[in-house]
């Protein structure tokens, strides 16, 4: 049986034992702004006592009021001190949650296609809103711990004045807490329906801007943000009624104060008629129950902290391998930079009846064997959507592998996701991703690769003449996602990058797409020529005239293998049968051979 | 200029924006101003409790009182809820409409502003500010609004009181708005660096998990997670600088107002010392200073907002006075119907401080014909698909299509008669509908049919369990890269257009695939201008001409016939180069 999950409550101490150090210089100061009014109440009912007492003692009452003035400047600088030194904390925490999270994503095993959410701006929305939910709630601690001290002795000084009085304030008090409690479920639902809204709007953002020149080419930016705007209005409704419910719980403590103080008049009325419960005792107990009346508040924050943290928490678990959120809080260590383990040169590389299917539709591949000799050019080609993708990334372990076996030199490979990485395996996919950096940074990314090493494979990855043309050479940046560089400099940007990394077998999907024939002949004349072994996708005659091994793939099954070089482009485009046509499968078995001679 | 007095002073823009809603503010008003006018009459109801009690008033009376107090109390409470509310809804409207704008501004800044401004940051610029400025409306206006109405409410009734104290305690309110306002412009420029390097660091963040299977599968995901950790540790230097001195403004202030309430508690001693008012009196003036307290407390506390507010404010003034290089006419030119010639007249084109992409392009393209470019990546052929497309403005030259020079061609006539396919296809998330249509809906379904079987997706869209209503996932997962290339080229078949640009069209489509893309793409040309941007030579067996780029020149056009005849000619060289299968 699996454990119950982790609770907001649990996750907020592991929030303040990561930096217990920070916490507590920052968090004491702000619950003493809490307590402080304390001794503000009691100067007040001496200032009083001594205005309005038979013998008035005007003179000490001007005195005490410069004490009442130390005291709001103390409370000044604790408010101060609170404020500078608190984001050392937060900050701190909301990095090493993010971290965790993102290095999750990056690293951990299991495909990240399957934790994240649709839309890269709906996974921001997480990173960024739950994760800050999250700290709000462990926020509100030193707050709610501050109240209570305060409360508590308010109640204690209150009560040796007047027991029956005291206990008649409660009275109201508590029932603004019982309020609070039912009124925290619309709270919580109409929290969670805002949050939504507002993930589904950032999603929208994200898509827009992705998409703007789709956008702008086709003069459509006005219709599209007409949806925007109705993501917006949904949004702003939704937001109401969170406010809505978050006021009126505030509202039911803030009237629960007053009603308080409305108690004592009435029932003080007559001890103070008799001079046994004085102007002063009257100043301290209004003076208190305007403090007292935060507790409650206070309190309902932390309901509704506690459940946004809830919520908060349950999202950011769903981005863990395991969905659950103790990952989340995982203290992780740093990385090392220490010696790569010591590796077995790739010999053969052998897939037994992979099946996979992307997510979301039923496209995959099915049953696939293939068998990888080191130093070979593999190449896998097929009609658009036949499954060329999905193999590469579910042997990769980018995407789950509902069946199927791996063997890295006969030995299996139980988490391809972990395994085949750098550097035995390095990949350069569809599209080219790259980050905002420089160039160097980009084909590096933290490869330990000296500047001798990072030339050589932007000139292996046939970049080095653009390269030439850079006026900042490795150190010109790349705009956001690289959009400075052309489609074709993008992809043997990726390309260079795995090169890089000097794997025993090199994966590239697609990655000659957008480059011309001269580029596009140098590049492949370059991988085969190598003695590197590859696995590539690919349709183009390029590539097909220098493989070692040819797969086609026909609605994600092998519909055809050819082990010998295949050379001419004729062959290269006649694996390929014409789309629409009924029989490819016989249609591509009997167009496959002959193999010719390599040119 | 309107754009520069909105970088000056970014609240004019918040001004603006709640002006513009100032109906809706009505109800907003009432509800502050009865949520502040009630408990001002509590303190009248205490300080005559007091008097009476001390002098033994029958206890009917002092019930009374009591009673009256709770009555004011309760209705003050339900008038701030319904305040804060329609509040909330205002602000929401604001700052939504405003958000559009933006939206709108920023999809309307050239693609060169896109490529320098990631998805990631563009949420926190359309989202995050404004979601500061909402925050700052509904929470801190009406809590300004209604504290400053308190104070104005208590200030006359202290002057009735006695008209020096009045003068005294509006002196303090005075002096420590001032000190707050001074203060606060020292702060807001820290408040802008810091929320500046937390989008730095969203965007890290989403860029990262855009590329987080490459990033995987490279092994870089740690290398990743530090250069996050960095950004984040930029963040907090950036936070602490802004909060230590926010903090000492929000303490200093705090410091007045508690001189101030010292200052009325000690006017009213010395007043009751000379008997001109009486303990009831004192515990009134007491009562408004705790009542002046809270407000200005929590308008302090909220100062916080109000920084994040004025760097969020500063930040959208600053994208709303961004302005896109291209500029479209005032009256424009119409374009004839039919098909159009195109000219690039002597084009030079550079990035600011870059050297020229392209140097002096005369290319002419008669109406209906097309055109295949061919030359090597990085070469300037998409620059030239984007000059086409008016995505960017020559530097030197001029683009004319039918004659016209594209500056003085309107902005919804060119982008209906000149479409493209790009070399990137992005699908929205949306149905598969709003993906060919492009959010029209006055597009009938049968025309979206028709535009999918155009590029063969026939089959592929009966297969789909959802029809057009199929949602396409953000990035198109679903989809494999040459099924969202068809789809990209089914939007143009549905635009109809003029001009068509094909950039790299074909690229990611399998020789059999392509080959009925071919057939369609064929159909499309048929009767329209075209220039085609390919790297396989392939592409351009339909086109009538062909011209070559090299480095940014145009070094060989003429009829595609001619040149492939042309044994001398460089396009019989790339032509020979792959027959041969090598260079």
């Amino acid at each position: 049986m699996t454990p119950r999950p982790l609770g907001a409550w649990r996750a907020g101490v592991a929030l303040v034992a990561f930096r217990a150090r920070r916490y507590l210089p920052g968090g004491v100061p702000w619950a003493l702004v809490q307590i402080l009014p304390l001794f503000t109440g009691l100067l007040l009912q001496a200032v009083f006592d001594r205005v309005s007492g038979a013998q008035p003692a005007y003179a000490s009452g001007l005195g005490l009021l410069a004490v009442l003035v130390a005291v709001e400047t103390a409370r000044g600088g604790m408010l101060w001190t609170g404020i500078a030194v608190w984001p050392g904390w937060w900050l701190r925490v909301g990095a090493w949650i993010r971290s965790n999270v993102l290095e999750s994503l990056l690293c951990d095993p299991g495909p990240p296609v399957t934790r994240l959410p649709a839309s890269p701006g709906e996974a921001i929305g997480r990173l960024r809103d739950d994760v800050d939910d999250l700290i709000r709630f462990v926020d509100i601690w030193v707050d709610i711990a501050g109240a209570v001290v305060f409360a508590a002795a308010a109640l204690a000084v209150m009560a040796r004045i007047s027991l029956p009085l005291t206990l008649v304030t409660i009275v109201p008090l508590a029932a603004v807490l019982v309020a609070s409690r039912a009124l925290t479920w619309m709270v919580r639902r109409s929290h969670e329906r805002m949050r939504e809204r507002g993930s589904s709007v950032t999603g929208m953002i994200a898509d827009l801007f992705a998409g703007v020149l789709a956008l702008k080419t086709a003069g459509a930016e006005g219709r599209a943000l007409a949806r925007f705007e109705a993501g917006n209005a949904s949004r702003r409704r939704a937001a109401v009624r969170a406010q809505l419910a978050v006021s009126l719980l505030q509202t039911v403590s803030g009237a629960g104060a007053q009603l308080a103080t409305g108690l004592v008049l009435l029932l003080a009325a007559g001890a103070m008629r008799q001079g046994t419960f004085t102007v002063g005792d009257l100043a301290l107990f209004t003076s208190y129950l305007v403090a007292l009346s935060n507790v409650p508040r206070w309190l309902g924050r932390v309901l509704a902290g506690h459940r946004e943290a809830e919520v908060a928490l349950r999202r950011l678990g769903h981005l863990q391998p395991d969905r659950r959120p103790e990952g989340v809080l995982a203290r992780r260590p740093a990385a090392s930079a220490g010696p790569p383990e010591p590796r077995e040169p790739l010999r053969r590389l052998e897939v037994r009846g992979l099946t996979a299917r992307h997510p979301g539709s039923g496209a995959g591949v099915f049953d696939v064997d293939l068998t990888i000799e080191a130093g070979t050019l593999t190449v896998v080609t097929g009609v658009v959507g036949s499954g060329k993708t999905t193999l590469l990334r579910a042997l990769l372990g980018l995407l789950p592998a509902e069946a199927g076996s791996i063997r890295w030199n006969g030995v299996p490979v139980p988490d391809p996701g972990a395994f085949l990485v750098p550097p035995r395996v390095a990949y350069a996919g569809q599209v080219a991703r790259l980050l905002s950096a420089t160039l160097a940074e980009n084909v590096a990314l933290g490869w330990p690769a000296a500047e001798r090493d990072l030339l050589a494979a932007l000139r292996a990855a046939q970049l080095a003449d653009d390269l030439a043309e850079m006026p900042a050479g490795l150190d010109t940046v790349i705009g956001s996602r690289g959009s400075r560089l052309s489609g074709g400099q993008l992809q043997r940007a990726a390309v260079a990058r795995a090169l890089v990394r000097t794997p025993d077998l090199v994966v590239l999907d697609d990655v000659s797409s957008a480059l011309d024939h001269a580029t596009e002949e140098r590049l492949w004349r370059a991988l085969a020529g190598s003695g590197l072994t590859c696995l590539v996708a690919s349709h183009r005659p390029a590539a097909l005239v220098r493989a070692d091994r040819v797969v086609v793939l026909e609605r994600g099954r092998v519909a055809a293998r050819q082990s010998l070089p295949l050379a001419s482009r004729q062959t290269a485009t006649a694996v390929s049968p014409s789309a629409g046509s009924g029989s490819r499968a016989s249609s591509t078995e009997r167009e496959v051979g002959p193999p010719n001679e390599r040119t | 200029m309107r754009s520069a007095r909105l970088r000056r002073s970014p609240w004019l823009l918040v001004a603006a924006s709640l002006g513009a809603e100032r109906w809706r503010l009505v109800p907003v008003g009432a509800a502050l101003l009865l949520g502040t006018l009630l408990p001002l009459a509590g303190p009248q109801l205490v300080a005559r409790f007091v008097d009476e009690a001390v002098a033994g008033a029958p206890i009917e009376a002092l019930l009374a009182l009591g009673a009256a107090y709770l009555a004011v109390a309760l209705a003050g409470q339900v008038a701030a809820v319904a305040a804060s509310a329609t509040a909330s809804g205002a602000a929401w409207r604001v700052t939504n409409r405003l958000r559009e704008r933006v939206a709108a501004h920023a999809l309307g800044l050239d693609m060169d502003y896109h490529g320098r401004h990631t998805p990631g940051e563009m949420i926190e610029r359309v989202d995050g500010d404004l979601l500061g400025l909402t925050q700052f409306i509904s929470g801190f206006v009406a809590q300004a609004l209604a504290s400053l109405l308190l104070l104005a409410g208590t200030l006359v009734l202290v002057w009735r009181v006695d008209p020096r104290v009045g003068a005294a305690l509006t002196a303090v309110v005075a002096a420590g708005s001032a000190t707050l306002a001074v203060a606060q412009r020292r702060v807001v420029p820290h408040a802008v660096a810091s929320r500046d390097e937390t989008a730095r660091m969203f965007g890290l963040v989403e860029e990262g998990l855009v590329a987080a299977e490459e990033i995987r599968a490279n092994g870089a995901g740690r290398h990743v997670t530090a250069r996050f950790l960095e950004s984040a540790q930029r963040v907090l230097r950036a936070e602490q600088r802004w909060q230590v001195r926010g903090g000492g403004v929000l303490a200093g202030t705090n410091l007045v107002f508690a001189l101030g309430t010292a200052g009325l508690l000690a006017a009213g001693i010395l007043l009751r010392q000379a008997g001109t008012i009486t303990v009831g009196t004192v515990v009134l003036l007491f009562q408004y200073a705790q009542m002046v307290r809270a407000p200005i407390e929590q308008i302090v506390g909220q100062a916080k907002l109000l920084h994040e507010a004025g760097a969020s404010a500063a930040r959208v003034a600053e994208l709303l006075a961004e302005r896109p290089e291209i500029a479209w006419p005032r009256t424009p030119v119409p374009l004839p119907p039919g098909p159009v010639s195109l000219r690039f007249q002597d084009v030079t084109f550079a990035y600011p401080g870059d050297p020229p992409v392209l140097h002096g392009v005369d290319l002419e393209l008669g109406a209906g014909r097309s055109l295949g470019i061919v030359g090597r990546t990085g070469s300037g052929k998409t620059t030239l698909a984007r000059l086409a497309l008016r995505l960017s403005d020559p530097t030197e030259g001029a683009v004319r299509l039918a004659d016209i020079d594209l500056r003085d061609v309107g902005r919804d006539d060119l982008r209906r008669r000149v479409r493209m396919v790009s070399q990137e296809v992005h699908l929205f998330a949306a149905s598969l509908r709003d993906n060919v249509t492009l959010f029209d809906d006055a597009v009938p379904d049968e025309a979206v049919e028709a535009a999918l079987a155009s590029v063969g997706l026939r089959g592929w869209r009966d297969a789909l369990p959802g029809g057009l209503d199929t949602r396409l996932g953000a990035g198109g997962t679903g989809l494999s890269a040459g099924e969202a290339q068809l789809v990209a080229l089914a939007r143009v078949f549905l635009a109809d257009p003029a001009l068509v640009v094909l950039d790299e069209a074909s690229s990611r489509l399998d020789p059999a695939t392509e080959e009925a893309v071919r057939a369609a793409t064929a159909r499309l040309l048929a009767g329209r201008t075209a220039i085609v941007i390919a790297h396989r030579l392939s592409t351009l067996a339909g086109v009538d001409e062909v011209a070559v780029i090299e480095a940014g020149r145009i070094v060989e056009h003429g009829r595609r016939a001619e040149l492939t005849g042309d044994g001398s000619s460089r396009f019989a060289g790339l032509l020979a180069a792959v027959a041969g299968g090598a260079p």
